[in-house]
C-alpha cells in the first residue's frame, strides 16, 4: 500500500509544497496541470520537461511541479519555449497559456512556431474569458456570452463569433504536427493527447493541444453550473484531433 | 493633533464577502455627508488570497487610500491575520470571529479587543451565507449607532439581484442582519473557535477501499460531489483551507471509479481499491 | 593586434564571436540588419553558431531569453521601433536578473523617424521597460572598440546578470575604416539557470503578490546594481591634462569631438574630452576628478537631453558651469564641435 501523506492524491512530479495553489475553487486549469503531471509521470519524463507559463491565471503554476519553470510574459510563453528548445533539444518543453496568451497578444507567436514546426508542445487552455483580470471577453468567448466587457452578451458582427484556434493552427502547420482540442470534461481521453503530444515532440515536431476548462469564478457557476456550460462549449469547440481542412471552393 | 480620518481595516477569507461589507458601510458614512475613501487590496489572483479592505472617513477631502495604522480592524478568519496584523497599533479596536479565531492569538496587550462568533451563528442560525450581513450590522451599531433601517436600506440596494433571485433569500439575509444589529459583542469569555480548518489527513476504510481526503487542501468547490455517479460524497461538518465545508465520502455506496480524483483541481481526495 | 578594413557591423559580430555568443535573434531593421546578416553569414562556416529569425523583435527578445535559460551566450541586435518593442523582453530579463545581451544601432527617433543616426535611444536602452533602469550600458565611439565592447558585453552580462547593451549607431555601423583590434579578454563563462534538477528545481517567476513581497526582490538587485558600479563603470579621459574646457560626449559624437579637440590644441586651446564608455553606471569618480578642475564643461549629444539628463542627476555640481548642444538625430561634425568651443572663448 502507498504511504499516504500530503502527495498521495497528486502525481509525483506535482509540487506538494505548492498546496494549497493559488488556483480558485473548481479551477479547470489546476485539473488540466494535474493530467500532466500525470501524463509526465507516466512517460518518465520529469528529469526532462522544462514549463514556460504565461501571464494570467497560468502564472499561478509557478512552482506547481517538480521540475524547472520558468514564467514568462502575456503571450510570450511560446518564443522562450522555442530559444530553449532551440538550445536544450532532447528536453521536452511546453509552453502553457490561456486564451489571450493563445489568441490574441501572443497569436503572432503561436503561429510562426507552428509554421516552423518547433517542436515545442503548446497547451492552451481555453476557458472563453480572460479569467485572472476578471473575466473580459476574449476572441473564444462564444456570441452572446456574458463577460465583464460584453455585459450585455458578446456581439459576434462587432468582434467576431467564436475563435477556433487550434483549426487556424491547423491550416499552417507542418503536416507532422499534433493539434488536437480536448476538455476537462474527459481527462482520460485529455491525457491520451498529451502523451501523443509528448511524443510528437520527440519526433521533431510541434504539438498542440487546447483543452476546454471551466472557470467557476467569472462564469459565476457552481459546480454542476461549469460543466454545463462546458457542455455547451463542447458543441461550439469540437473535441479530437483537427485535421486540416483541404476544401477548395470551385 | 487632531485625528483628521478614522480608517478601518476589514478582513478575512475571499468569498465571505468582506468587500460587500465595506461597500455598504462606505456606501453608509458617505450617506452621513462626511468624505470617504474605500479601496480593496488586490493582487494577482482572483480567489485564494485573503480579502481585505480599507476604508477612511472624515471630514475633510481624503486623498489618500493607504494608511499605517486602523482605528478599528476587523478580521474574520485566521488566515488573514497575517495579511493585517501590521496595522495594529496599541489603541485599535479588534473586532474578531471568535467561532474560527481563538482570542490568544489575537494582540495580547490591546484593551479593546470584541468578539463575535460570526460563523458559528451564520453556520447555525441562518441558512444563507449571511455571516458578512452579521458582522456588518453589528459592527455599524456598536461603532457608529447607525440607524437600523437607513442600513438596511443599503444593503437591499447593494442585494437586489439577489434578493430577486429567492424571497426565502431576503427574509433570511434579513434576519440575519437584525440579529447582528442587536448582539452584544463579546469583551470576555469569547466564544470557543471551533470553526477552523482541520488539520491532518482524513483517513477512511473499509475492507475493500480507502478514501483518503486532505481538508488543508480542499477549497470546497463541490466538483467531486458532482462527478461521483452514486453519490456516496457530500458535504460534511468538517472545514478546509478557506473555511469552507470539505465532502465527506460514504464507503458503502462508493465504487472506487476514480472520478473524485480525476476530477478534483486540489489532489485533495482520492479512493484507493485494496 | 590585428589590423582590418572592416565595417562597423563587420565588427561587432566578430566580436560577439570572440566574446563566446553562440546564438542570435532578431529581425531585420535598418541600420542593424547587418548584424543578422553578418552572423549568419559566420554561421554557414561555423555550425557551434545557431541563430533564429524570428517573427518580429519581442519574439526575437523573448528567444533569446529562452536561450540564455538553457545557458547559451545569446543576443540579439536591434535598432529604433524594434528597441521599443525589445522593452518587453528586457523588462522581463531585468526583473528575473538574467544576463541579456543587446546591441542597438541608434537611429533617428521617435517613430521610424530615420534609419540613419542618433543617440536617441539613450534613455530607452539606460532606463527603457517598466522598471527601474538596472542596466549596464555601454556606448562604442569606433569599430574597433565595437568589437572589443561586443566580446565584452556578454562577460559583464554573465557576471553580473543585469540586461546589457552596447550603443552602437548608423554611421558607426556601416563606415568601413581601416583600425587595429585587440584580442578580448577570456570570455566569463555562461551556466544554465534553468538547471534541470528534480530534487530542487529553478522556479522563476516575475510576478509578486504583495508589494512586500516585491519590495524585498527590488531592494536586492538595487543593492547588488549599487555594488557592482565601481567594477563596471569605465570613461577615458583624452587630453584632459591641463585642460581648462571639458566635452563629455559618447559614441560618434565622441570620435568627432576628439578629432575637434586635436585641432582646437594645435590652436593653444586647452580642451579635452572625457568619454563615458559606460553611460549607466557612469564612472562618476573618474569623470568628476577631471570635471572638477574645469571652467567650462560643453554636454554634446546628437538628441535632446538624454544624455545630458543621465550625467547632469549624476554630478549636479557641474550643471552651473555646462553648456550643452543638442542635435537629435543629426551628427554633429569636428568643425560644429570647434566653432561651439571658439564661440564661447
Amino acid at each position: 500500500m502507498e504511504k499516504i501523506d500530503e502527495q498521495f492524491a497528486m502525481p509525483a512530479c506535482i509540487n506538494a509544497k505548492s498546496k494549497p495553489s493559488l488556483f480558485c475553487p473548481g479551477c479547470g486549469e489546476s485539473m488540466i496541470l494535474k493530467h500532466l503531471g500525470g501524463v509526465i509521470d507516466n512517460e518518465k519524463m520529469q528529469t526532462k520537461t522544462t514549463l514556460a507559463i504565461d501571464i494570467g491565471c497560468t502564472l499561478l503554476a509557478w512552482n506547481y511541479f517538480n521540475f524547472d519553470i520558468i514564467q514568462t510574459h502575456h503571450g510570450r510563453s511560446v518564443p522562450v519555449a522555442v530559444g530553449y528548445k532551440m538550445s536544450r533539444d532532447k528536453r521536452l518543453v511546453i509552453a502553457l497559456m490561456g486564451d489571450g496568451g493563445a489568441y490574441a497578444i501572443g497569436l503572432q507567436s503561436l503561429l510562426h512556431a507552428a509554421f516552423r514546426n518547433n517542436p515545442i508542445l503548446a497547451i492552451v487552455i481555453n476557458n472563453t474569458e480572460y479569467s485572472m483580470t476578471g473575466g473580459q471577453m476574449a476572441p473564444t468567448t462564444i456570441p452572446s456570452e456574458v463577460t465583464s466587457t460584453s455585459p450585455i452578451g458578446k456581439n459576434a458582427s462587432c468582434f467576431g463569433p467564436a475563435f477556433h484556434g487550434p483549426e487556424l493552427v491547423r491550416q499552417i502547420a507542418n503536416p507532422n504536427a499534433y493539434i488536437a482540442r480536448g476538455s476537462v470534461s474527459n481527462p482520460t481521453i485529455l491525457e491520451k493527447m498529451i502523451s501523443k503530444a509528448i511524443k510528437n515532440q520527440i519526433d521533431g515536431n510541434f504539438s498542440m493541444i487546447e483543452i476546454l476548462s471551466i472557470c467557476p469564478t467569472n462564469w459565476k457557476t457552481d459546480a454542476k453550473g461549469s460543466f454545463e456550460f462546458l457542455s455547451k462549449l463542447e458543441n461550439i469547440y469540437s473535441l479530437g484531433e483537427i485535421i486540416k481542412n483541404d476544401k477548395k471552393d470551385n | 493633533m487632531t485625528k483628521k480620518t478614522t480608517k478601518i481595516v476589514l478582513a478575512g477569507e475571499g468569498g465571505q464577502g468582506i468587500q460587500t461589507i465595506a461597500k455598504i458601510l462606505s456606501l453608509a458614512l458617505e450617506k452621513t455627508n462626511c468624505s470617504v475613501s474605500y479601496i480593496p487590496q488586490f493582487g494577482p489572483e482572483q480567489r485564494g488570497t485573503p480579502s481585505v479592505a480599507f476604508i477612511q472617513f472624515g471630514d475633510e477631502p481624503i486623498y489618500y487610500s493607504q494608511f499605517s495604522t486602523a482605528d478599528i480592524l476587523v478580521v474574520l478568519r485566521k488566515r488573514a491575520l497575517v495579511s493585517i496584523d501590521r496595522f495594529i497599533g496599541p489603541k485599535t479596536e479588534i473586532v474578531f470571529d471568535s467561532s474560527t479565531i481563538p482570542r490568544r492569538i489575537i494582540q495580547q496587550n490591546n484593551k479593546y479587543v470584541f468578539g463575535i462568533p460570526a460563523t458559528k451563528l451564520a453556520e447555525e442560525k441562518f441558512k444563507s451565507k449571511s455571516l458578512n450581513l452579521i458582522v456588518l450590522a453589528a459592527i455599524s451599531k456598536r461603532f457608529f449607532d447607525y440607524p437600523k433601517n437607513a442600513l438596511w436600506e443599503i444593503v437591499e440596494k447593494q442585494l437586489y439581484k439577489k434578493f430577486a433571485k429567492n424571497p426565502e433569500i431576503e427574509k433570511n439575509a434579513r434576519d440575519a442582519f437584525d440579529f447582528g444589529y442587536e448582539f452584544e459583542l463579546e469583551n470576555k469569555n469569547y466564544s470557543k473557535a471551533e470553526f477552523d480548518v482541520a488539520s491532518g489527513i482524513i483517513i477512511k476504510k473499509n475492507t475493500q477501499r480507502t478514501a483518503v481526503i486532505i481538508p488543508k487542501y480542499c477549497k470546497g468547490c463541490g466538483i467531486c460531489i458532482e462527478k461521483c455517479p452514486v453519490d456516496a460524497l457530500s458535504f460534511g461538518k468538517t472545514l478546509g483551507v478557506f473555511g469552507t465545508p470539505v465532502p465527506e465520502i460514504d464507503l458503502d455506496k462508493c465504487i472506487a471509479c476514480g472520478n473524485c480524483f480525476r476530477y478534483c483541481p486540489d489532489s485533495a481526495i482520492r479512493v484507493v481499491k485494496k | 593586434m590585428e589590423k582590418k578594413f572592416i565595417t562597423g557591423n563587420e565588427a561587432l559580430v566578430l566580436g560577439a564571436i570572440d566574446g563566446g555568443a553562440e546564438m542570435f535573434f532578431g529581425y531585420p531593421i535598418t541600420p542593424a540588419t547587418e548584424i543578422l546578416e553578418g552572423w549568419i553569414g559566420k554561421s554557414l562556416e561555423d555550425k557551434n553558431l545557431q541563430y533564429l529569425q524570428a517573427e518580429d523583435e519581442t519574439a526575437s527578445g523573448f528567444a533569446t531569453i529562452g536561450a540564455i535559460l538553457a545557458g547559451k551566450k545569446a543576443f540579439t541586435a536591434t535598432a529604433g521601433v524594434g528597441h521599443v518593442l525589445m522593452q518587453d523582453p528586457v523588462s522581463m530579463a531585468e526583473n528575473e536578473r538574467l544576463p541579456f545581451v543587446g546591441i542597438i544601432a541608434q537611429r533617428g527617433g521617435p517613430s521610424t523617424g530615420t534609419v540613419i543616426y542618433s543617440q536617441q535611444e539613450v534613455d530607452l536602452a539606460a532606463l527603457g521597460g517598466n522598471g527601474d533602469g538596472l542596466r549596464i550600458v555601454y556606448s562604442a565611439s569606433n569599430a574597433a572598440e565595437a568589437y572589443e565592447l561586443a566580446a565584452k558585453i556578454f562577460s559583464t552580462a554573465w557576471k553580473y546578470r543585469f540586461p546589457t547593451f552596447l550603443l552602437s549607431d548608423g554611421y558607426l555601423g556601416k563606415q568601413k575604416t581601416t583600425s587595429e583590434f585587440k584580442k578580448p579578454l577570456k570570455p566569463y563563462p555562461s551556466e544554465k539557470i534553468l538547471k534541470e534538477s528534480v530534487e530542487k528545481p529553478v522556479h522563476l517567476r516575475n510576478c509578486f503578490g504583495s508589494e512586500e513581497e516585491f519590495a524585498e526582490v527590488l531592494k536586492k538587485n538595487i543593492a547588488d546594481y549599487k555594488e557592482i558600479i565601481s567594477k563596471v563603470a569605465e570613461c577615458e579621459s583624452y587630453k584632459t591634462v591641463g585642460a581648462e574646457e571639458i566635452i563629455i560626449a559618447h559614441g560618434s559624437v565622441a570620435a568627432s569631438a576628439k578629432t575637434a579637440i586635436d585641432e582646437l590644441r594645435l590652436e593653444k586651446i586647452k580642451v579635452g574630452l572625457v568619454r563615458p564608455i559606460t553611460i549607466r553606471p557612469l564612472d562618476c569618480r573618474a569623470m568628476l576628478s577631471v570635471l572638477r578642475k574645469a571652467k567650462r564643461i560643453y554636454i554634446i549629444e546628437s538628441a535632446f537631453e538624454q544624455f545630458a539628463r543621465l550625467v547632469i542627476y549624476k554630478m549636479p555640481e557641474i550643471a552651473d558651469k555646462t553648456k550643452k548642444m543638442f542635435k537629435p538625430a543629426q551628427g554633429i561634425s569636428p568643425d560644429e564641435i570647434i566653432q561651439l568651443v571658439k564661440n564661447n572663448q
